[in-house]
């Protein structure tokens, strides 16, 4: 238990000291309580903005802390989404579809990472090549989705729907039990902190320490005795997954998916979440999501056109000006020069 | 015990039509410290490349223990006890002292020697380096640096490590701490072969000396007779 | 007769295919050639040519005319990326990718805000030409002429020009370079633009054969990264060249019988074979021999 715990507090990730776990554990329950005050819709667009947590913790995972830079996460929270669909489509009524679905969902995944990962990394490929190929997929999985308009574009009895998209998808269900509104809220909610603090746990572990070794210089680690081809598998695999968790809620929140889930724009999202977070801390990642999930959902009630350039300009932004991340530079300058030197600096420079 | 830890069989390698090892055949019994040298461009790095697995040869094999290595990949070759110091330095720099340290930690070995924490140990503290320092790797002085990377290796707990200029860029004091440490070590067991240049460490620490020359092993023998030998002395000036 | 004029077929598509290619990817390859990054706003420059061609044709300007704006326009937008942003990611690959990422979204968030959904279509210019029981479009034949030319010109450029001295010492070694007083920042945005305005060139090219639209640029990435992928980084010529033509050999084939989408599949597939097999692409490959023939000559 003691070792458990030093794993979980150890250095990998912003935040260690009793201070912020005693916030942690406080806004944890905040997040508990506080849908009593909301209505179910309420409850509900928070799942939203919670929901795509894991996707995005899966890239920093991938990117922060492995150093593999991958476009096309949006492959898998397709596939699990399109899978489920699927699967639970066809069982309507029985309830163990939507258990089955996601079992289906998550396994799909893995195993079509798995094959696509092996290519890329056991072929030793140079670093820009993945980004390129991940993007490529997903790109492929969208004009092959889009082409699915016909009758015969059908799995069972569920229809996959072209570029409409594939509707009437069953909420996820625990025995009889539909889980949806507030319980759908607690399900997402709980999912991420264990997610957080499951992968907290893996960058401290050992595993951890071997992603940052391959990440900084692959050859050294190598030569130090460690299988990279096989790590950074396992680590694309499990990143694959973690999307395909965020396409499951995705399909069990709103019950349909269309083929732009995989395509260029929701591409790009998870690489701005994590570069404006800050790729290398898995909470800078949490928070920066969370918070332009929200952006994202207020600017689209006024356009959806003029969120996206604001999107597009914010990466730009943050790329030459917070190469870090905005909430990683904050939380390492901070401490060290306190909110009244940053201040002070820029009176000094504006004077 | 008679079977040398590490032999090669007419090594050759050849990038893009310059042959950088030509039919190298080596022998290093278990327990020496043996030094490469050669002029630059001789091929000593290509060497290590080729025994360490970061570069196939085109025809040859490379013995480790007695076993045939050759068609094994660098990963495979450090697990049974191998290591290799980089002629640029290559530790962590953007990573602290101690997660250069923990990185190496993580490996279990079976065959793994019994003294291998003791010299890791004894590194260490010779080196002067704190396995708890936060410290950036890249914020050390240039001989920490390499000092650190030997660590990193002998954490691993190789059988033989193979040092590609440790010393170069070292102050004489800093040149002379570093060959008394390799040679505490290879009195313990580890078996050393380094390439370096510079006559003074090699006179000190050899105890047999390797000459390469335009990818060839031109000759062989203890520190007396390579500093003796008339050839020897015409390929460092060029005249070969 | 009929399997004369069916070989010609099977030879047209094959060149159409490699010329798509070629022409897609051949901006990208020259700017990874030069300073190894990936210009992800590689289809939104397509698409800045595409527009440019269209706004100038409905003026009256000529076509041919239209193409060579579409050039100038796109490659002084180039220059103008090159200088603000894109200059800061050198040596920083895997963010380069994600700037020019961001940047991409803006110009076609932009274009669709600016322009609206769709710019008025350009008409392909000229006719076609049967032989046998097949047509073959004149301006497709054009554009395969129009490839040949531009790799000609290309390697003209890189082989019998100051600029391509200085650019191809610069691929080699940028420091030493800059010690024998090339300035390499005068390259390496004379590179850029170079790349963006074969890219608004390609586009413009293009134009009469797509829908011209905002987000136009994306049917091109695909084919385009892959052929980059496939051609790597070593040399620009021979990785554009080889790579489309090796490409070409498969998508032909496959396209013709299961369809074009099936074809791009099986592009992606291939291409995930050769990097197996070649993981520097096959420019690396093709200067290995050339390196070889030269030491030996």
């Amino acid at each position: 238990m003691p070792h458990l715990l030093s794993l979980l507090t150890g250095p990998e990730d912003i935040g260690r000291s009793r201070w912020f776990w005693a916030a942690f554990v406080a806004v944890c329950i905040l997040l508990f309580v506080y849908p009593f005050w909301l209505s179910e819709f309420e409850a509900t667009n928070n799942a939203y903005y919670l929901l795509n947590v894991p996707i995005a913790l899966g890239l920093a995972l991938l990117w922060g802390y492995c150093g593999i830079l991958s476009f096309g996460q949006v492959a898998y929270f397709g596939v699990a989404g399109y899978v489920y669909g699927i699967v639970a489509g066809n069982m309507v009524g029985n309830a163990a579809g939507p258990i089955l679905g996601s079992l289906c969902g998550l396994t799909v995944c893995a195993l079509v990472a798995a094959v696509f990962g092996y290519f890329v990394f056991y072929g030793r490929v140079q670093n820009w090549i993945v980004p390129i190929l991940t993007l490529v997929l997903s790109l492929l999985l969208e004009t092959f989705l889009g082409q699915t308009a016909g009758y015969q574009w059908r799995v069972g009895t569920v229809q996959l729907g072209g570029y409409n998209g594939m509707t009437g998808i069953p909420a996820f269900q625990l025995g009889q039990y539909i889980v949806t509104g507030y319980s759908f809220y607690y399900y997402v909610l709980i999912a991420v902190v264990v997610i957080y603090l499951s992968l907290r746990l893996l960058v401290n572990s050992r595993h951890g320490k071997v992603m940052l070794a391959i990440r900084e210089d692959a050859i050294r680690a190598e030569l130090l005795g460690y299988d990279i081809r096989a790590r950074r598998l396992v680590v694309f695999v499990l990143a694959a997954t973690l999307a395909g968790i965020s396409g499951l809620f995705y399909v069990q929140w709103g019950n349909y998916i269309t083929p732009s889930q995989v395509g260029l724009l929701q591409a790009s999202l998870p690489v701005i979440w994590v570069a404006v977070g800050g790729r290398e801390s898995l909470l800078a990642v949490l928070l920066s999501t969370c918070a332009l999930n929200w952006l994202n959902y207020t600017l689209s009630s006024e356009g959806y056109q003029y969120a996206l350039i604001i999107i597009g300009a914010l990466l730009v932004s943050v790329m030459v000006f917070f190469p870090d991340g905005i909430v990683v530079t904050l939380a390492r300058e901070l401490p060290k020069r306190g909110w009244r030197a940053l201040v002070g600096s820029h009176e000094e420079n504006a004077g | 015990m008679s079977e040398p830890i590490l032999r090669t069989e007419g090594l050759t390698k050849r990038f893009d039509g310059v042959v950088a090892a030509n039919d190298v055949s080596i022998s290093v019994p278990r327990g020496e410290l043996r030094c490469i040298i050669g002029p630059n461009g001789a091929g000593k790095s290509t060497l290590f490349s080729l025994l360490c697995g970061i570069h196939r040869p085109d025809t040859g094999r490379v013995l480790l223990k007695g076993e045939d290595v050759t068609h094994l990949l660098a990963f495979q070759r450090v697990r049974r006890g191998i290591g290799l110091t980089f002629q640029t330095n290559r530790v962590f720099h953007r990573l602290s002292v101690r997660q250069n340290l923990s990185a190496v930690l993580q490996i279990s070995r079976a065959d793994r020697p019994d003294d291998a924490d003791e010299r890791y140990r004894f590194a260490l503290g010779r080196f002067g380096l704190d396995p708890d320092s936060e410290m950036p790797a890249k914020e050390l002085p240039h001989h920490r640096l390499q000092w650190l990377e030997i660590a990193m290796v002998l954490a691993a707990g190789p059988d033989i490590v193979l040092l590609d200029e440790p010393t170069a860029g070292m102050s004489t004091d800093e040149t002379l701490q570093t060959g008394a440490v390799l040679k505490h070590l290879n009195s313990s067991g580890l078996t050393i072969v380094v390439v370096e240049h510079d006559v003074a460490f090699v006179r000190d620490v050899a105890q047999r000396i390797t000459v390469v020359h335009q990818g060839r092993v031109f000759a062989e023998g203890t520190v007396d007779e390579i500093t003796k030998h008339a050839d020897v002395r015409r390929i460092y000036l060029g005249q070969a | 007769m009929d399997s004369f004029a069916t070989i010609v077929s099977i030879l047209y598509q094959f060149a159409t295919n490699g010329a798509f290619l070629l022409l897609s990817a051949l901006g990208l390859i020259v700017i990874l050639g030069m300073m190894n990054i990936i210009n992800l706003a590689h289809g939104e420059l397509m698409m800045m040519g595409a527009y440019t061609a269209s706004i100038a044709w409905h003026r009256g300007v000529p076509f041919w005319l239209c193409a060579i704006l579409a050039f100038l326009v796109v490659g002084l937008f180039g220059a103008l990326l090159e200088q603000t942003i894109v200059r800061r990611f050198y040596g920083r690959e895997l963010g380069a990718l994600v700037v020019t990422w961001g940047i991409s979204l803006i110009l076609s968030q932009g274009a669709l805000m600016v322009f609206g959904p769709f710019l008025p279509a350009v008409p392909i210019p000229g006719g076609s030409v049967a032989v046998g029981q097949y047509s073959f479009s004149v301006y497709w034949l054009t554009i395969i002429a129009l490839a040949c030319l531009l790799i000609a010109g290309l390697w003209a450029l890189y082989n019998y020009t100051t600029f391509g001295l200085q650019a191809r010492a610069a691929m080699q070694n940028a420091a030493m370079a800059r010690a024998l007083g090339v300035d390499t920042g005068r390259i390496y945005m004379l590179t850029f633009s170079l790349g963006a305005g074969l890219a608004g060139f390609s586009g413009a090219l293009f134009a009469p054969t797509v829908s011209i639209a905002p987000f136009m640029g994306q049917q091109f990435v695909a084919p385009a990264f892959i052929t980059v992928v496939v051609g790597g980084a070593t040399n620009v010529i021979t990785g554009a060249v080889g790579s489309s033509l090796l490409l070409s050999l498969v998508k032909t084939p496959i396209g013709f019988v299961f369809g074009a989408f099936v074809g791009t599949v099986a592009l992606l597939l291939a291409a995930l074979v050769i990097i197996r097999l070649m993981p520097d692409g096959v420019s690396a490959v093709m200067q290995r021999w050339i390196d070889r023939r030269n030491r030996f000559a």
